[in-house]
């Protein structure tokens, strides 16, 4: 086993963003010089982060990172880790395991917009909240995430798991609008209450446990099943998802 | 004054007659001339392939509908970024790239000059802004005419004067090159949402008909005396069984000019399908081939496919919307008013795909089936058929019949049985991919005067200089360094400067954009004519006084003055 | 002296009408005919309201400074920020924006258009599923319906509907106007809707499931569709489906109203994907009413430039964008931001109040001939000539088409061009040399 510590440095700027998308467990074996970036400066990743390792391995799947402090701001975080283990002790940046392949993610904080993006397999766990666009793909893109496993313990924000294709995502919280919208495959479920799901899904499966707030009107209802009616839609595109829903908001103003 | 001398180059130059032979180049002041004096800049070429500066007869590089395939596309421009270095701005995008990854990237190539294959005339400027950000490149602008309304109604009046006052006075007004056709008639119509199937099928509430609209057009071409043919996409572009439209059309030119052919087909490759749906496509590209080996007043440009995403973009907006219904992807439409119209959509040429696989061999079969290779250029309609950073890979296919029949065995196996291009051995030289790259477009493009597509003495100092010693090599067997060459010049200069070193653009020169002025005698002059003015204002949406282009936009134009019969 | 000058182009709205008659008496704009209230007052106005020169915040005071201290204070705050934000543009003509991204790129800044703050949720929806759209003279031509969606045209496009669409000459049409109908659509009755054959009125918020119920009736699947939807009763619905696929060219036209709110971009996206249906039956197409004079032309430079139409951060030396990561407005209320460039726009008006007091406490730097708004934030001022009026360059009209703008005034100001250019050169020296 490996274990790599970054502890965050305070900083003259500390709004500063800091793409950091080296920190993957991989990049810790060996000695190579690693540099993230501050704003539009180039630095070293020792400038920005006191960097302990305990350990030696020579394969990622036994390294285990861990991030501490102010790292909120702190984006690409796991970009492309395909095994390993990363462990944020607060909250994390942005695009946190964009085109992840494999391998964990722990964050016991918040987690900012884009977590997962573009995700083909790997787990990612969020102990706290979730940005807007978890689990979705990127602009213009047709693909969002497309294997793998994310869960958020917390809520999250709008726009989550757009155009997701494959895998799952598992929020316990409520999602913010638009959650599921353009999905093309995948399970999204969903404890609390959304605004506005599936909108335009072609395919997969939606489920949501509580109340669906501003539900479209081009899903067609098909029957119930495990206490959850159970629409098909949306009929708008010729889409054949499936949206199951524990509660459909009466008397919504949009209906 | 600037001089270099290259030395030990292996030359070819077809327009010349030079077929090989190893010699010097002596260059002065973005010229070339006879000798330059001792103490010049001196560069060995090592008897590497030297060609003059490589020209693209039909691109799509600049102007409001590649923009918006660039502007749609941010999932594209994730590829092809690096950021800015030496004398480069940064680039992005890989299918429709930046203006400068467009330019830097053809630069590696060796090309010099470029022509964009679609200005619509209304949006002109927005071309020529972008042409003077695609700075390693000469630049001309074809000009669409096929929904031109001005035009149209001389065609009714079978008026070849008028006509021609519509021509020379819209390309002087806008800056443009060449006559361009798109779907003649069928822009129009699409107007409306419908599209014509055939060149004697009237336009929707005009009484003529695409066959009237090319043959017209045609001859008022000529009548202006302009540099560049008529540059036509043909009616019916990518429908099962089109090859009868395009045989129909390459009937209509007799032979009118001496020096170049009377008709530019472009794109061919999508105008020679056989069968009548989209399950028995097959290759016709034979019987095109025949038509054009008996038509000395015929050019063609392949329009190769290449496997791999692209996009595509035309003034044909009912052909896209076809597109579309198909692939079910991003569609973006741009109809222009008493002009022309457009459609840009993003597709996936797959070698699974028995239709994608087809195509790709009717562009090889055209190349191969026409005998002259000053009848055939080598295109990609890029990027239509497959961005032009594939031509090397074309090259190669040309040149080497092993690589073919292996690349064969990797597509639908359909092909095997709807195209005849397991059959053809031939395998074309250096100096036939040296004219279907540069001589040929210079001649077609009438642009041998103006210095380019050759080294004589006098000519522009555009020369590229490719790693591969043709004496030395068998591109039949060592098809992978012939590509590697093409894709990357040992030297690329432009007016006598070496602008790319090894693949990076070491300086930038001001690039030129050639057009064309008519010199119409007045009684042609349409802004004379009342009602020309006055439908004009009546119809276009904005004033007469707002169109025409300023001189601010071609500061470093060259004006190529005709004057009419 | 008396002089009247023809055909010159109002650099107000998107609409970019080029047939504006100026009268200038004794050097001064004295009259102004064909132009709307907005683009005529954009004219009458300008007279004596301009900065004499640029001013320095000094502590509480503003001093005058020299345009050379002014370049100075701009080459050394913009080359040494860590995230340097360009903001604006939409008042600049193209060769402005050009030299703009060509500067972010350059100190590893963002360069953003005002665009974020109105018609991006509109590109974003392009980027999705693409723009079937036309030149304006296609729809004068041959529209035989209209709709306007979330837009209040009369007030904020005022020549819209007589130079383009309702009031408009027609080729294909004797009497246009009476043969022409009009959609529109919004949450509550505007102006503009009194004039319409079909007003169809939604529940705020309800634009999505109302062009979802259009979708779906369009594709026969209407059965599924409830009595209601977001306010509108199915009856009305159909008949407005019916309407669409009747007509020989559609054309619609969709403002602010449906981009900035609810959904945003998914409104738009919704929008086109009914559009594009509708083609299967016949012509229709569909265009974002474009607000600021040349907004759309920053969206085509940068677009050319850098492969994105907005938002590009250059932080990495390559092109980035992420609209709600890399706006303008996203970058400021997260702090990022450590100096601004704001040219011609007033975000001081229209942002909101966290990033309005986040530019007040970094170096700002605004290029604007009037005061505005944001004068009260900004560290410098510095006045330019005015594009249209004592400036030219080429502006794109919201449907793409590129005009050149008229200079019919002297001016004793230099452009925005040259003194970006001369920041640039300056910038680009500091860096060679370092
Ligand atoms: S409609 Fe717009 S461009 Fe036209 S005059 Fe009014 S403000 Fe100016
Ligand atoms: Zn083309």
């Amino acid at each position: 086993m490996m274990q790599v510590t970054l502890t965050m440095k305070p900083r003259a700027k500390p709004f500063l963003p800091i793409e950091a998308e080296m920190i993957v467990p991989m990049n810790f074996i060996g000695s190579r010089e690693l540099f993230v970036w501050e704003g539009n400066k180039k630095r070293r990743l020792e400038d920005v982060f006191t960097v302990r390792k305990e350990g030696n391995v020579n394969s990622p799947e036994n390294i285990v990172v861990i991030l501490r402090g102010d790292t909120g701001r702190v984006k690409r975080v796991g970009e492309y880790m395909s095994s390993g283990i990363i462990t944020i002790e607060g909250d994390i940046g942005m695009h946190c395991g964009n085109f992840m392949r494999g391998g964990n993610i722990v964050i016991h904080g918040n987690a900012d917009g884009w977590l997962g993006r573009e995700m083909r397999a790997g787990s990612i766990l969020c102990h706290g909240n979730a940005g807007d666009y978890c689990g979705s793909g990127y602009r213009g893109e047709k693909r969002g995430m497309r294997g793998g496993k994310i869960e958020i313990m917390g809520d999250a924000g709008d726009y989550l798991g757009e155009y997701l294709t494959g895998g799952e995502i598992h929020v316990h919280g409520n999602a913010g609008m638009f959650a599921g919208a353009e999905m093309r495959g995948g399970t999204l479920k969903i404890d609390g209450d959304v605004r506005i799901p599936a909108a335009n899904m072609s395919k997969g499966t939606c489920i949501i446990g509580g109340v669906a707030h501003e539900m479209l009107p081009t899903f067609e209802k098909t029957g119930e099943k495990n206490g959850m009616v159970v629409f098909h839609g949306d009929v708008a595109n010729k889409g054949k998802g499936e949206l199951m829903i524990r509660q459909v908001q009466e008397n919504s103003a949009l209906q | 004054m600037h001089e270099i001398l290259i030395k030990n180059a292996f030359v070819i130059d077809p327009i010349q007659g030079i077929h090989g032979d190893i010699m010097d180049i002596s260059v002065r002041d973005g010229r070339i001339v006879d000798k330059v004096s001792g103490t010049c800049e001196v560069i060995d070429a090592g008897g590497n392939l030297t060609l003059p500066g490589g020209i693209d007869s039909h691109t799509h590089v600049c102007g409001t509908k590649v923009n918006f395939g660039r502007y749609m596309s941010p999932e594209d421009m994730r590829a092809g970024r690096t950021p800015r270095r030496g004398a480069m701005y940064h680039t992005s995008g890989y299918t429709v790239p930046t203006t400068y990854g467009n330019s830097y990237r053809y630069s590696k190539m060796g090309y010099t000059t470029l022509l964009e294959g679609a200005m619509a005339p209304m949006e002109a400027r927005h071309t020529h802004e972008e042409f003077a950000a695609t700075p390693m490149q000469d630049m001309l602008a074809n000009t669409l005419f096929d929904g031109n309304w001005n035009l149209f109604e001389a065609v009714g009046d079978k008026d070849i004067r008028q006509a021609a006052a519509v021509i020379g006075w819209t390309l002087s007004a806008v800056r443009g090159f060449g006559v361009k056709l798109t779907n003649p008639g069928g822009t129009e119509a699409w107007g409306f949402g419908d599209d014509l199937s055939s060149i004697d099928e009237t336009v929707p509430n005009w009484d003529i008909t695409p066959r009237d609209i090319i043959d017209t057009s045609i001859k008022a071409c000529e009548f202006l005396h302009l540099p560049h043919s008529v540059h036509l996409h043909c009616n019916n572009l990518g429908m099962p069984g089109n090859y009868r439209t395009t045989l129909q059309t390459l009937d209509i030119p007799s032979d009118l000019n001496p020096d170049r052919q009377t008709l530019y087909l472009t794109h061919v490759q999508f105008h020679s399908y056989g069968g009548s749906t989209w399950g028995d496509i097959s290759s016709e590209a034979e019987k095109v081939a025949s038509s054009v080996n008996t038509k000395p007043q015929v050019v063609i440009d392949m329009g190769q496919v290449m496997f791999g995403r692209t996009m595509t973009m035309t003034a044909d907006g009912p052909m896209e919307f076809r597109l579309y219904t198909l692939h079910h992807n991003k569609w973006s439409n741009h109809d222009v008013e008493l002009e022309t119209g457009s459609g840009v959509i993003p597709v996936y040429y797959s070698r699974k795909s028995p239709v994608n696989s087809i195509m790709w061999a009717i562009g090889l079969e055209l190349a191969l089936l026409v005998k002259n290779p000053w009848q055939c250029m080598l295109t990609t309609d890029n990027p239509n058929g497959a961005p032009f950073v594939k031509y090397p890979e074309i090259i190669g296919l040309l040149m080497s019949n092993l690589y073919r029949e292996k690349e064969l065995d990797q597509v639908h196996k359909l092909t095997t049985d709807r195209t005849s291009l397991g059959t053809i051995d031939r395998e074309l030289s250096f100096e036939d991919i040296a004219v279907m790259t540069r001589a040929g477009q210079a001649k077609a493009l009438g642009i041998i005067d103006q210095g380019k597509g050759h080294l004589k003495e006098g000519a522009l100092a555009d020369i590229a200089i490719y790693p591969v010693k043709p004496d030395q090599t068998d591109p039949s067997l060592q098809y992978e360094e012939v590509i590697g060459a093409f894709q990357q010049t040992l030297y690329t200069l432009k007016d006598g400067f070496v602008v790319n070193r090894d693949g990076e653009v070491i300086r930038g020169i001001p690039n030129r954009t050639f057009w064309v002025n008519a010199n119409l005698p007045d009684d042609m002059d349409v802004m004379k004519s009342p009602r020309f003015v006055e439908k004009f204002s009546r119809y276009y949406s904005v004033d007469l006084e707002n169109y025409m282009v300023q001189d601010d936009y071609v500061e470093r134009g060259i004006e190529m003055n005709t004057h009419v019969a | 002296m008396e002089d009247k000058i023809r055909h010159v182009i109002c650099p107000y709205c998107g609409c970019l009408c080029d047939d504006i008659l100026i009268e200038m008496t004794g050097g001064e704009i004295s009259g102004v005919e064909n132009a709307c209230t907005l683009g005529a007052r954009k004219f009458l106005d300008d007279a004596g309201n301009r900065l004499k020169g640029p001013i320095m915040r000094k502590g509480d005071e503003w001093v005058d400074i020299s345009y050379e201290e002014a370049i100075d204070y701009a080459v050394k705050v913009l080359s040494e920020a860590d995230r340097p934000l360009l903001y604006g543009w939409s008042g600049c003509m193209t060769e402005t924006q050009a030299i703009g991204a060509h500067l972010a790129e350059l100190i590893g800044g963002i360069v953003d258009s005002t665009t974020s703050v109105c018609h991006g949720p509109s590109i974003l929806a392009i980027q999705e599923v693409g723009h079937p759209g036309c030149t304006l003279g296609q729809v004068k031509n041959r529209a035989d319906t209209i709709i306007y969606w979330g837009s209040n045209t009369i007030e904020a496009h005022p020549r819209h509907l007589s130079r383009y669409t309702n009031y408009a000459d027609a080729y294909f049409f004797h009497n246009a106007f009476r043969e022409r109908k009009v959609i529109v659509v919004d949450v509550r009755k505007t102006v503009t809707a009194e004039i319409a054959t079909e007003f169809v009125q939604i529940d705020q918020g309800g634009d999505y499931h109302v062009l979802s119920a259009l979708r779906a009736i369009i594709r026969e699947r209407g059965g599924v569709i409830p009595d209601m939807v977001a306010g509108v009763p199915k009856a009305q619905l159909i008949r407005v489906a019916e309407i669409c696929r009747q007509a020989k060219f559609g054309a619609l036209f969709f403002g602010v109203g449906i981009t900035m709110t609810g959904g945003k971009y998914k409104n738009i996206r919704n929008a086109i994907e009914f559009i594009s249906e509708l083609n299967r039956y016949t012509k229709w197409t569909i265009s974002p009413m474009r607000g600021h004079s040349n907004v759309y032309g920053s969206n085509e430079v940068f677009t050319w430039i850098s492969g994105y139409p907005f938002a590009v951060d250059y932080s990495r030396g390559i092109a980035f964008y992420n609209p709600g990561e890399t706006t303008a407005v996203d970058i400021l209320a997260r702090k990022e931001a450590d100096a601004a460039l704001i040219m011609s726009s007033d975000p001081g008006a229209h942002f909101p109040r966290v990033c309005s007091e986040h530019l007040a406490r970094i170096p700002t730097i605004l290029f604007d001939p009037y005061p505005s708004a944001t004068t009260h934030l900004c560290t410098l001022q510095i006045p330019t000539a005015v594009n249209g009026i004592d400036a030219a360059g080429t502006a794109y009209r919201m449907d793409g088409i590129p005009i050149m703008t008229r200079r019919f005034m002297e001016t004793v100001y230099p452009t925005d061009t040259k003194l970006m250019q001369e920041i640039y050169d300056r910038i680009r020296k500091v860096k060679e040399d370092a």
